[in-house]
């Protein structure tokens, strides 16, 4: 049977591991999967003070202090 | 006979030089690298098969055994691809020889087996004994889980090696069986030529199952292992 002729087993053996370990996996790694694009949503670096989460009559322009 | 029938099992050399190394390395030419955000079509499908296949693979696996997905799907790609190529006539396919089967089974088994030894060493040493042996025959049944252990890489080699040769060899036998019958009796040889194409239907079933099966394997003693 011509497969246990071990003179070529070297060279088969050392061709396999240069194309498996090496060569296919160079071409698999650079697969990748991105994430589909979508839009993010911006938290606020500024926070209301409290006075300015709710909104009181205070505000009304009319009745700020007069300059 | 015998010496024409194994002639396709030779390892090819030309006047000298192994191109042995060229055929091995023909199939990486035949998965091009992406190199776009949105690649062509025969990249994206290739993509595509390539997440179906290790998101069946690597469910199961913990963290640590999916840091080998990289492994994996080269190698069910490789056994897969060298496989098919081989179906084409006058082709060599690499995976007939034990020389190359056992230079790919002895390093995956180790390294999992050596992966478990170091990082879970109670627990690996645990699957030499069954749970709910009985007291007398624990020896006996150390010896036969170690006997199974060492006989793994070898029954992975040898059942890619002889699959793949066996088809191979069927195929020589009834195609040549059929071009002689022809002269003899057109109907047998029709009969033959049918039992043919359905023997090359098989044996592209049996080239994709045996990638399947070798990473599998792979698979479930790395599983065992982490």
């Amino acid at each position: 049977m011509p497969q246990l002729d071990t003179s070529t087993w070297l060279v088969t053996i050392i061709a396999m591991i240069l194309t498996l370990f090496v060569l296919i996996q160079l071409k698999f790694h650079k697969y990748s999967y991105p994430l589909s694009p979508a839009p993010k949503t911006f938290k606020s670096t500024s926070f209301p003070t409290p006075w300015e989460t709710k909104w009181t009559k205070i505000y009304s322009p009319l009745l700020l202090p007069q300059q | 006979m015998n010496e024409n029938l194994f002639s396709s099992f030779i390892t090819p050399t030309m006047m000298g030089l192994p191109i042995v190394i060229l055929i091995i390395m023909f199939p990486t030419l035949l998965f091009p690298t992406p190199t776009r955000l949105i690649n062509n079509r025969l990249v994206s499908a290739q993509q595509w098969l390539a997440q179906l296949i290790l998101k069946q693979m690597m469910m199961m696996h913990s963290p640590k055994g999916r840091t080998w997905a990289l492994m994996l799907i080269s190698l069910i790609m490789f056994i897969g691809s060298t496989n098919l190529l081989g179906l084409l006539p006058h082709s060599f396919t690499p995976t007939t020889q034990l020389s190359m089967n056992l230079g790919m089974a002895i390093p995956l088994w180790a390294g999992a087996v050596i992966t478990g030894f170091r990082y879970k060493t109670k627990a690996s040493l645990a699957h030499f004994l069954p749970q709910g042996t009985p007291v007398p025959l624990i020896p006996m049944l150390v010896i036969i889980e170690t006997i199974s252990l060492f006989i793994q890489p070898m029954a992975l080699a040898v059942r890619l090696t002889a699959n793949i040769t066996a088809g191979h060899l069927l195929m020589h036998l009834i195609g040549g069986a059929a071009l002689a019958l022809i002269s003899i009796s057109p109907t047998t040889a029709l009969i033959t030529f049918i039992i043919l194409i359905l023997l090359t239907i098989l044996e592209f079933a049996v080239a994709l199952i045996q990638a399947y099966v070798f990473t599998l394997l792979v698979s479930l003693y790395l599983h065992d292992n982490t």
